[in-house]
């Protein structure tokens, strides 16, 4: 039988498909975009474009081949900074960018420290089940979640035995994983943790230790029996506040800074429609009226690893992996090692002077070049391909670093001291990029 | 010359009415002398001395014959000891310490833990920093929830409360709701790269020729822009300050010595912060004890005794306390491997030429022992509602959860 769409359509006889909807598209969906991406996408129309978007697309050999040595190294080492390299090679070379962003956004939601873990394997392990499920059945991952080595550590679950369930798995399954504060009692926190009692790892493993666990009767959300972990996992699906919560993150991460209530329920109603398939609920939105409201552009503050592995992306050239993993680190956003259980909140807290001046610092190093990266001659020789104009190099940057045309001032500024420039073509567009990647504008997305 | 091109811009523009953030630095960099204002001006330094220190080799018993029972082979002897007096010395390595004490600027506040003692690393050290005993989720740490307190009224802000130096992440005490807490491995974190002088103008007056964004148009641009403007004038003042900064004393080579020296120069350079966060690891010596921690005691003193002897000399001193604490102290009795296993009560030092140093409480008894640690007679938490009320006039028992007696330090 075929769904019907909650969330109101793209409407194409109100606007006609253009290269910034395009824009928008890709870079919302990944991190930062090429101008043959966009041209591709402007060509195919909304609805190829969402499909490519969604679809695994396959990955090249050499990445597939590198990805598979840093990982191998990681587990080598031991090192999460390895770990770090690991993914945030993934994210640069990726064929397959939502994923990657989908990915890092259920990271954050099931905030897990190596901190604590201290186990690369672990860690890894754990990643490898979100990105599996990342655009997957989210009841999936959250019922594989619940028995994730790492998480059990992470929160205690070796200590929660028959007579002393420990609630701190019970209460951030229902708190941060699910339903977000306030939306269960304290009783059905403490019902809940008897429920997983002996829910335990052996030897980094899963292992259901029958002793511990309390068969007793439980009474949780209203519903009351012999009830085990699975149980409370699949009645934390069922209420109302479960599909809002995550409506609430997906709207975050991809549409708006500050999700309105009236559209993260409107969202939730998507994903309980879709019954938490994350692919139709992702495949909706990305052609949702909501998604292209101009009111939504240019409203999202890029957290480290959008603005870093954004600008890589889209200013092609190389970079040391595990340099970049530490820069993020002190951005605030330390990969396998988020502070808190609750993840990153991102938005405004990404930013304030020490973190702006590495932000700016990251521009330079990376558009003049450093030892730690550099933005490719070759792909400054094919900026500049044509006999363009200063104006109309300005102009094509701008397009495909910012959301919308930077003010007539600053375009004037900028064209100005291209101009004057003494050093040859590729040069003066080093150093044209840093100033327009150093751009307040550049922050946003 | 960039500060006077800058300034016209901003009496064009109205910076200073934007969004209710108000850029404090700026009205700061351009306003009369902080030093005028005796609580705005003061500065809290905390120094972690991760592992868990001896506290029993630390400050040393050294007139109480128990000691050297449970000790015979680490126990420190009596003639190296640096006494206080008959009964109780600092360790041979504090040399400095002991000058700052015999000053009247150390206060030693002893027995200090808190009930039902946890000897876990992390989370015993997440109890320290987050002021939490209970085994809830912890979010924030004690001073980030003083920062959340200052900031009330505010949604957020751009302004930098505290300094991590030296370390990678934010460290829990720090971690608060509103506020992102920057950490720097040193000064040259701010140093805008690549701009000479003569282009660093053009730079400037290029990102920010646009006008500032309002509110209603573009809340996240607005800010932003804001944001950007206040980043680069710290950056610039912060270099033209630092560039003038001399140390006024030589700082020891080792890692702790260089940032304590980047803490001086941010202080003497009226950096925003008021509050900077050091660590020292290292501290978990279960076996050879003696050598590891002597020279940790040793960096730990030289540190803080440049330190303050540098602010002496700027005439900053006043201005500043300091407070170390770990995350438990070790076991009174030492371990077959010439070290000591993970125990409780341990000292905490607190150096402010402004306050009221000396022995603060009693050395807890070496005989009447819970499962063979010291037991504690001040809650940590106290010495925190003496900083947060006496120090930084923020009142603390909504931070702590409850109100804790003050102690007598400062």
């Amino acid at each position: 039988m075929m769904k019907t769409t909650t969330l109101k359509p793209f409407d194409t006889t109100k606007h006609v498909w253009n290269t910034r909807d395009a824009w928008h598209l890709l870079t919302r969906s990944g991190f930062g975009t090429t101008e043959a991406k966009v041209k591709q996408a402007t060509r195919e129309g909304l609805n190829k474009t969402v499909e490519r978007i969604l679809e695994m697309q396959p990955e090249s050999d050499d990445f597939q081949k590198t990805q598979s040595l840093i990982e191998e190294t990681a587990f080598d080492t031991g090192n999460i900074v390895d770990l770090q390299a690991w993914w945030f090679y993934r994210m640069i070379h990726t064929a397959n960018p939502l994923h990657e962003k989908m990915t890092l956004l259920w990271h954050n939601h099931f905030a897990t420290s190596n901190r604590k873990i201290r186990s690369v394997d672990s860690m890894s392990e754990q990643n490898e089940l979100l990105r599996r499920h990342a655009l997957g059945d989210f009841r999936k991952m959250l019922h594989q979640m619940s028995k994730n080595p790492a998480m059990l550590v992470w929160l205690d679950g070796n200590a929660n035995k028959k007579r002393h369930p420990n609630e701190n798995f019970s209460r951030e399954l229902m708190e941060l994983f699910s339903l977000g504060v306030g939306n269960y009692t304290e009783k059905d926190i403490l019902e809940a943790a008897r429920a997983f009692t002996g829910w335990h790892t052996k030897d980094d493993e899963f292992w259901f230790d029958k002793n511990q666990h309390d068969e007793g009767k439980k009474s949780v959300f209203g519903k009351s029996g012999n009830l085990n972990g699975g149980d409370i996992v699949d009645l934390c699906l069922k209420q109302k506040a479960c599909p809002e919560f995550l409506a609430f993150k997906i709207l975050r991460e991809f549409v708006m800074g500050k999700p309105d209530r009236k559209t993260i329920e409107t969202l939730a109603k998507c994903i309980r429609n879709r019954n938490y398939a994350m692919n139709f609920v992702m495949k909706e939105l990305f052609s949702s009226e909501l998604f292209f409201d101009s009111a939504n552009r240019n409203s999202i503050i890029k957290s480290p690893v959008q603005f870093l592995v954004g600008t890589v992306r889209t200013l092609a050239g190389s970079v040391n992996l595990r340099e970049l993993a530490g820069l993020s680190a002190r951005l605030g956003q330390d990969l396998f090692q988020p502070p808190t259980v609750k993840g990153w909140d991102g938005g405004r807290l990404w930013i304030n002077a020490a973190n702006l001046v590495m932000r700016f610092n990251f521009a330079s190093d990376y558009c003049l070049g450093s030892k730690n990266g550099k933005i490719s001659d070759e792909f400054l020789s094919k900026m500049v391909e044509g006999s363009l104009s200063e104006a109309e190099i300005v102009t094509r940057l701008g397009n495909l670093l910012f959301a919308s045309p930077i003010e007539q001032k600053t375009r004037d500024n900028l064209i100005a001291d291209f101009k004057e420039q003494k050093s040859n073509r590729i040069d003066s567009l080093r150093g044209l990029l840093r100033m327009m990647t150093s751009l307040p504008e550049y922050q946003l997305s | 010359m960039f500060r006077r091109s800058f300034l016209k811009q901003a009496a064009g523009v109205g910076i200073v009415s934007l969004s209710g953030i108000a850029p404090s630095f700026l009205t700061r960099a351009f306003a009369t002398d902080v030093r005028n204002s005796p609580t705005k001006g003061r500065i809290l330094v905390l120094v972690q001395m991760a592992g868990g220190n001896d506290g029993l080799n630390t400050v040393i018993p050294h007139g109480d014959a128990e000691y050297y029972k449970a000790r015979p082979g680490i126990g420190i002897p009596k003639q190296n000891v640096l006494k206080i007096d008959e009964h109780l010395g600092l360790n041979p390595q504090l040399a400095g310490l002991k000058e700052l004490y015999d000053e009247g600027s150390l206060a030693i506040v002893q027995g200090v833990g808190y009930p039902n003692p946890n000897r876990s690393h992390f989370r015993s050290m997440d109890i320290w920093e987050s002021a939490n005993v209970k085994t809830d989720s912890i979010e924030t740490g004690w001073l980030g929830r003083a920062f959340d307190e200052k900031l009330k009224n505010a949604k957020s802000s751009a302004e930098i409360p505290a300094l991590a130096v030296g370390m990678e992440r934010t460290p829990l005490s720090l971690v608060s709701r509103k506020t992102a807490i920057p950490t720097v491995r040193d000064i040259s974190s701010f140093k805008l790269k690549r701009m000479q002088s003569a282009q660093r103008e053009k730079v400037f007056d290029t990102i920010f020729a646009s006008r500032l964004a309002s509110e209603t148009e573009n809340p996240e641009l607005a800010f932003l822009k804001q944001t950007s403007k206040t980043s680069l004038v710290a950056a610039q003042k912060l270099q033209e300050v630092t560039a003038n900064y001399k140390p006024a004393v030589p700082y020891p080579a080792h890692r702790l010595g260089q940032q304590f020296k980047t803490v001086a120069q941010l202080i003497a350079g009226e950096f925003s912060s008021r509050c900077y966060f050091l660590s020292l690891g290292g501290f978990d010596t279960h076996s050879k004890q003696q050598g590891a921690q002597q020279a940790l005691l040793g960096e730990l003193s030289t540190g803080i005794h440049a330190f303050f002897a540098d602010l002496k000399k700027h005439k900053l001193q006043d201005r500043v306390l300091l407070a170390t604490f770990s995350e438990f102290g070790r076991r009174v009795g030492e371990n077959a491997s010439l070290g000591t296993d993970h125990g409780a009560a341990a000292p905490m030092f607190v150096v402010s030429p402004n306050g009221k140093g000396g022995l603060i409480g009693k050395h807890p008894s070496l005989t009447d022992l819970t499962r063979g640690d010291l037991k504690h007679h001040t809650d940590f938490r106290s010495v925190y509602a003496t900083i947060l009320e006496k120090w930084m006039e923020i009142p603390s028992s909504k931070i702590l959860g409850q109100k804790f007696p003050m102690i007598d330090f400062v």
